[in-house]
């Protein structure tokens, strides 16, 4: 491109490049009127050179924030340097449609831009050229990768018949709060609770059946807790709430008003109308536990002395009494 | 290939020859943020893919940063800025550079796109000047904003075993700006750019 001497051919079909290739080419002046305007640019935005030639950029398109782009090119003309723009920063300069039905994922094109300087022959700078780059394949390949990632983690820490935290993430919840316990010796309280007749639902109807009870079991939970709360399904029909700032007496309140949500769940299979009842354990930290699995223990062995009086009922632990 | 290596006298030359083109970089900083822009001395150095981490570590310690690289290649030879940017420098640039609104992640993104494009293009065209090689550059990619040295480069599985790394560090007199640009070639670059290098020199 150095050399001086080609003749008109070459500048004919040097033109021809410019027309056809895959990037927009814009030429500027001082006052952002438009000097060159590419094939690419007329194709994506419907307006051929000649009627975009001697217009003013921001008024033939309005989408250009003028201030924030007068500040990149100014200091283009100005320090002569160049000036980029990502698509993470703005999405697009020029808002251009999707042009592919079926390829096409994204409403508008994802833009790169590249803002040169052009010098004259007495070596000022009275015209830029901004290059610009299609990246939405990038752009939403960038996106579809992070809501994978975003998803996958949502699901390593999900049960999967219930959507509500699994066993592992609860675990280390309660772990944080048993820590957090020990320091403040505020009261915090675990729930624990299981259905009393799924095996015999499961036995009798079906393991189907018994997936469908869980699933309603654990939207009661959901409209029945605080946002505070935080639950999980324990594993099989087992499910446990940590109560954070709460204490015994408030937790078993809460513990009643589940297992009565729960008596009177009105669960339909195509044939049989079912009722299903919830034992309940309730422990309260405390000093003895000395670590977070000996308060998740002293809950259950609470649940467990309930089911053996008969189930369908709270039951709160107590050191000694359990023992 | 032969490994590569560096003579007293080319790490010289590309000292002298990365003074000149930071200090255009500099003034044109200077002139972007009205600011004075304090002239450091850059370090020329050989190092080994190990030893990368550690490069930029010695600057930035464990402190929060964003980070931008920009590729760039003329007359075969090629590399990558890697532009780091203190995140406790965002709040004194934003003043600077008159920013209004508020300065949430993506007007640091803003920020570090204005920055990394006048302290990157200035810094490789003005080497790129004396060498008489016009580079190219490609298009900035962001490596991560709010993030540790160490989680930037731990996704690189590099592809070389010893190169030319040129690092500059910019502060900026009277407010909190800190940022280190690292000028890093590829490994057969640098045996070019000795070439050229040794044609200066004689």
């Amino acid at each position: 491109m150095s050399d001086s001497n080609f003749d008109i051919g070459d500048i004919h079909w040097l033109m021809d490049i410019l027309q056809n290739i895959d990037v927009g080419l814009v030429v500027l002046d001082r006052n952002y009127e438009i000097h060159l305007w590419n094939g690419f640019m007329e194709s994506h935005s419907g307006i051929s050179p000649q009627n975009a030639k001697g217009q003013n950029l921001f008024e033939l398109f309005d989408e250009i924030p003028r201030e924030w782009f007068t500040q990149k090119s100014e200091a283009v003309f100005q320090l002569k340097t160049r000036t980029f723009t990502i698509w993470e920063q703005r999405p697009y300069l020029f808002k251009f449609k999707n042009y592919r039905p079926i390829t096409g994922r994204a409403a508008t094109m994802y833009q790169n831009t590249s803002i040169i300087p052009l010098e004259s022959i007495n070596k000022t700078v009275d015209h830029i050229c901004i290059i610009i780059y299609d990246v939405t394949d990038v752009a939403v390949n960038r996106e579809d990768a992070l809501k994978a990632a975003q998803s996958l983690w949502q699901l390593s820490r999900a049960d999967h018949l219930t959507e509500l935290p699994n066993r592992v993430v609860w675990e280390q919840e309660v772990q944080r709060e048993y820590s957090r316990c020990c320091r403040s010796q505020n009261p915090s309280t675990l729930v624990v609770f299981d259905i009393d007749n799924l095996k015999q639902i499961n036995a009798a109807y079906g393991h189907k059946t018994g997936d469908e009870v869980l699933k309603i079991v654990s939207d009661s939970l959901r409209q029945t807790m605080r946002q505070t709360d935080m639950p999980c399904r324990f594993g099989g029909d087992m499910f446990a709430i940590l109560l954070v700032d709460t204490s015994e007496v408030n937790a078993s309140r809460f513990a009643e008003r589940i297992r009565k949500a729960i008596e009177v769940l009105d669960i339909r299979t195509q044939e049989q109308q079912l009722r299903v009842t919830a034992s309940i354990g309730v422990a309260e930290f405390s000093n003895t536990f000395a670590n977070e699995t000996d308060w998740i223990h002293a809950t259950n062995k609470a649940l467990l002395h309930g089911k053996q009086l008969g189930g369908d009922q709270v039951t709160l632990y107590h050191s000694k009494a359990l023992q | 290939m032969s490994e590569v290596t560096l003579s007293e006298d080319q790490r010289d030359c590309y000292q002298e020859l990365t003074n000149v083109a930071m200090g255009q970089a500099a003034d044109r900083l200077a002139r972007l943020l009205d600011a004075y822009v304090v002239l450091p001395i850059p370090r020329v150095n050989l190092i080994e893919n190990s030893e990368l981490h550690m490069a930029i570590q010695d600057a930035e310690k464990d402190a929060a940063i964003s980070a931008v690289c920009q590729g760039f290649i003329g007359s075969g030879i090629a590399g990558e800025a890697l532009l780091l940017f203190n995140d406790t420098s965002f709040q004194d640039l934003s003043s600077l550079m008159s920013y209004t609104g508020p300065l949430d992640r993506h007007a640091e993104l803003e920020l570090l796109m204005d920055v990394s494009s006048v302290l990157i293009g200035a810094c490789i065209q003005g080497i790129g000047e004396q060498l008489e090689i016009h580079f190219n550059q490609g298009h900035p990619v962001v490596l991560g904003q709010h993030c540790q040295v160490a989680d930037i480069l731990k996704s690189g599985n590099h592809q070389w075993s010893k190169t030319l790394a040129i690092e500059i560090h910019y502060t900026i007199e009277h407010v909190n700006i800190d940022c280190d640009l690292l000028l890093l070639f590829t490994e057969d670059s640098v045996h070019k750019l000795n070439n050229v290098i040794d044609f200066l020199l004689d």
